[in-house]
């Protein structure tokens, strides 16, 4: 188990550090930079410009910029946001908790639906119901996650059951109650929103690897001898059905990230997205690398547990090590 | 021999099953189907492939798809009627009153759940038990079918246990609520010679002590000899005939008579004439090989001696055969003079020189040696197309010859292989080694996927293929069957080297231990074929 851990954590860290170049690399293609459109004000004389980017850091060569960042990173500071004026960690993390309340519990949701859902539509359905589930799934994939946004928008607006943005309201009474019912109030449209357009794959994949699993000659074999049929797709099809729906697991950490920067976006909610958005579009260099690290570290971090829970979940792996 | 009780336990009338395949046509599995089993009776059911056996024992359990049909004017267990049962009802007949064991021990264990757990789940879903009582029931069905350390095998998983350990949890599984009838498909099929008669054993004892009634589908009707009280022969969905498997046997309707005794089809092709050249087709000098596995992270790695100094030489138009148990190295031989595999020391010569192409191969499972989304030209042509010598209309013509050769139907050019039955893709592949022109053709286990009256029929076409082409034939096998009966020549091996060379009916007369015990264990399976050269 050990051994085992300790190979997928170096890989991990390898990912990441492969990851960190890339993404320096790339962001510094990109023509330009955050001086750049000061360049065109006439008052900003270009010795100004000039000792800015000096000071900055920002006429260094390529490698050297690369390993003072890193070695800044190492040491938990992300670099300075040009235009919040403030350290990137300040800045990104508040903003990523935010993030992290709002897609955590709602990817957990999408998942339990997803294969009580699945297992059961699998297990029960006939020729009707698969058809009905089929065209509905991919009602749902085909519905863009902005347009379930500005739906959600739309309902707030008219029926005033929810708010219509933010993460708090003003006003909310002291203590720890309200504040949670606040809090909770505030999720429920940005929860539906993310799970209505997350849950469609995952519910599909579930249903198709339930779907061939059901056909193996074991499932057969244990039906004859009579186990209960609940138990028969709980316990016996479910886990023979997992490993490519962990690994899924793993990826979805990354999806969720994607889709979530858009209900963020749309819903108005205080996370990485609007930052992230803001930071691209004003050439916020350090910004930029942050939260997409950030998000590359959710990946990895995802798939690692996906490959720990692999490993509990499936005693042909163990016995490989 | 059991006497019935008074009423049958098991009552069929008029069983018929039909399936409605994906485009809405339907295929009849088993038509107007008369069955009755007494208290401890044992019936034997035999049949080719596609004749409908697996169909009937999944139709009795109620077991079929959903795209099956199942009808039938009387389906009773113990006087109930099986076909008005709900769903619950049939449940706890499943296990408890009927018990099933499956082909394949492999499939038909949950991967993923160990073996004490599959047990007891069964025990839990009838008998209303605390768990401890439970653990030591499953305990002591596991120490009944053999099993020195039930505490270990519970907690295993099937991966761990080897093909024999895994069909006899498989058949704990099966008795461990004391059914009152066990219907066994196939359950030998899918071992290897040494764990069949092992098995085999253990359900004849099973059966008598615990004074079970038995439905055993076999394709090998030898092993129902003395242990079914009667047998049933199924043709297309029916029951073609009824009796001992001595009555049978000597049946006067042929199809019959072969599929209890195959070998008999195969007499009339006269055997394979010795060669007239002295000169030797193929010369295989001194061949070796090793492999080498290394753990990852570590570059400690160990030898595989998997070929050690192997000599032999065969003629034109003649076979031979290499029998050996697995790991004994036949495999990694017949890949080496194939060219699928380099040796490392030794020389392969046909004709005197070192030559390619001349050499062609069927594999044991040939349904994953085609290419499923291929037609049965693609694979037919694939060789002419490597080769390229050949025109397109050249090669069509070619294709059709070999196609009429191994008994396809040329009209079927352009079915895809997957839409071949098995016997059908084996033929296929055989066409495709035509194809090439070959002047040896190794057969690793080539039939041993398929039924006995199917091998039977394969081998007719094989000789009378070699005969028409002179070719020489290696067979490789794991135990002694009719396939080694035409050899010339047989070549036991052991430990990768040739460990005895001896004609068949000198297989018997052999000093050799390995021989010896290859010979034992193929006359306590009764292998078909084995009495022609005794």
């Amino acid at each position: 188990m050990i051994l085992y851990l300790a190979k997928r954590l170096g890989q991990t860290f390898l990912l990441l550090l492969g990851v960190s170049i890339l993404l320096f690399v790339l962001t510094q293609a990109i023509p330009g930079d955050f001086f750049s459109e000061a360049q065109l004000n006439p008052n900003i004389s270009a010795d100004v410009l000039h000792s800015l980017r000096s000071q900055y850091g920002l006429d260094r060569p390529l490698p050297v910029r690369y390993g003072r960042w890193l070695a800044a990173l190492i040491k938990g500071d992300m670099g300075y946001s040009f235009s919040y004026n403030q350290p990137v960690t300040r800045l990104l993390l508040p903003r990523l908790a935010n993030t992290l309340v709002l897609a955590v519990p709602a990817l957990l949701v999408c998942w339990a639906i997803a294969l009580v859902a699945g297992v059961l539509f699998a297990g029960y359905g006939g020729r009707w119901t698969s058809r009905a589930f089929s065209f509905g799934t991919s009602m749902m994939l085909a519905t863009p996650d902005v347009l379930l946004g500005l739906a959600a928008l739309l309902f707030a607006a008219r029926t005033h059951l929810f708010p219509t943005g933010g993460m708090t309201s003003v006003g909310v009474k002291a203590g720890l109650l309200p504040a949670a019912k606040d809090l909770l109030s505030h999720l429920v449209l940005p929860s539906a929103v993310f799970i209505l357009s997350a849950v469609a794959p995952i519910l599909r994949h579930v249903y198709a690897e339930m779907k061939q699993v059901l056909q193996s000659p074991h499932i057969r074999a244990a039906e004859g001898h009579g186990i209960p049929r609940l138990r028969l797709l709980f316990r016996y099809a479910l886990p023979a059905a997992a490993n490519p729906l962990i690994s899924l697991f793993g990826l979805s950490f990354g999806l969720m990230f994607s889709v979530v920067l858009v209900v963020e976006i749309v819903l108005s909610w205080p996370g990485l997205g609007p930052t992230m958005l803001e930071a691209i579009l004003a050439r916020d260099m350090f910004v930029t690398l942050g939260g997409v690290l950030l998000s590359a570290l959710l990946l990895v971090t995802g798939n690692l547990l996906a490959d720990i829970l692999l490993y509990v979940a499936d005693p042909r792996i163990r016995v490989q090590e | 021999m059991n006497s019935p009780a008074a009423g049958p336990l098991l009552s069929v009338a008029g069983l018929r099953v039909v399936y409605t395949g994906a485009d809405g046509r339907s295929s009849v599995a088993l038509s107007s189907l008369d069955l009755e089993v007494g208290e401890r009776e044992t019936i034997g059911v035999v049949g080719e492939s596609g004749s409908g056996k697996s169909s009937l024992a999944q139709a009795l359990l109620r077991l079929l798809p959903s795209n099956a049909q199942v009808a039938a004017d009387r389906l009773c267990f113990r006087g109930r009627d099986m076909l008005g049962c709900s769903h619950a009802e049939l449940r706890q007949l499943r296990g408890e009153g009927i018990a099933l064991i499956s082909q394949e021990p492999a499939l038909s264990l949950n991967p993923v759940v160990d073996i004490g757990r599959q047990i007891e789940d069964v025990l839990a879903a009838h008998r209303d038990l605390s768990r401890t009582e439970r653990k030591k029931r499953v305990e002591a069905i596991l120490r009944d079918v053999g099993f020195d350390e039930p505490a270990r095998i519970m907690k295993a998983y099937p991966h761990q246990l080897s093909g024999g350990q895994r069909q006899r949890a498989a058949i704990a599984q099966a008795l461990i609520c004391s059914p009152s009838l066990l219907i066994a498909d196939e359950p030998l099929s899918a071992l290897d010679s040494a764990t069949q008669a092992e098995v085999l054993a253990l359900l004849r004892r099973i059966r008598s002590e615990r004074k079970l009634a038995m439905i055993f589908i076999t394709h090998n009707a030898r092993i129902l000899e003395g242990l079914a009280d009667r047998v049933l022969v199924m043709r297309k969905g029916e029951i073609a005939a009824t009796g001992t498997v001595e009555e049978l046997a000597a049946s006067k309707d042929d199809s019959i008579a072969g599929l209890i005794s195959p070998e008999k089809t195969l007499g009339r092709v006269a055997g394979p004439r010795s060669s007239v050249a002295i000169e030797p087709l193929m010369q295989v000098q001194g061949l070796s090989k090793k492999f080498i596995q290394r753990r990852p992270f570590s570059n400690r790695g160990f030898e595989i001696t998997a070929l050690n100094d192997v000599s032999f030489e065969v003629h034109q138009g003649v076979s031979a055969a290499i029998i050996g148990r697995s790991g004994s190295g036949k495999s990694t031989l017949a890949r080496c003079l194939a060219g699928l595999e380099q040796q490392d020391r030794g020389e392969i010569l046909i004709s005197g020189e070192k030559r390619a192409g001349a050499v062609q191969m069927i594999f044991q499972d040939a349904g994953a040696a085609l290419n499923p989304r291929f037609t049965a030209f693609d694979v037919i042509a694939e060789p002419l197309v490597i080769q390229g010598r050949l025109k397109a209309q050249e090669r069509r013509e070619r294709v059709e010859t070999a196609m009429e050769e191994v008994g396809l139907d040329p009209e079927w050019m352009d079915r895809r292989a997957d839409e071949f039955s098995g016997g059908q893709k084996q033929r296929l592949a055989l066409a495709r080694a035509l194809a090439a022109n070959p002047r040896i053709l190794i057969l690793d286990e080539a039939f041993s996927g398929l039924d006995l009256p199917l091998q039977a029929r394969m081998m007719r076409l094989v000789l009378e293929l070699q005969q028409h082409h002179s070719l020489a034939c290696i067979h490789i096998t794991h135990d002694l069957n009719f396939v080694s009966l035409f050899a010339s020549e047989v070549l036991v091996m052991d430990a990768g080297r040739i460990v005895d060379r001896t004609s068949p009916a000198g297989m018997l007369e052999s000093e050799n231990p390995v021989t010896q015990a290859i010979v034992s264990q193929s006359e306590s399976l009764r292998a078909v074929g084995l009495e022609a050269v005794l």
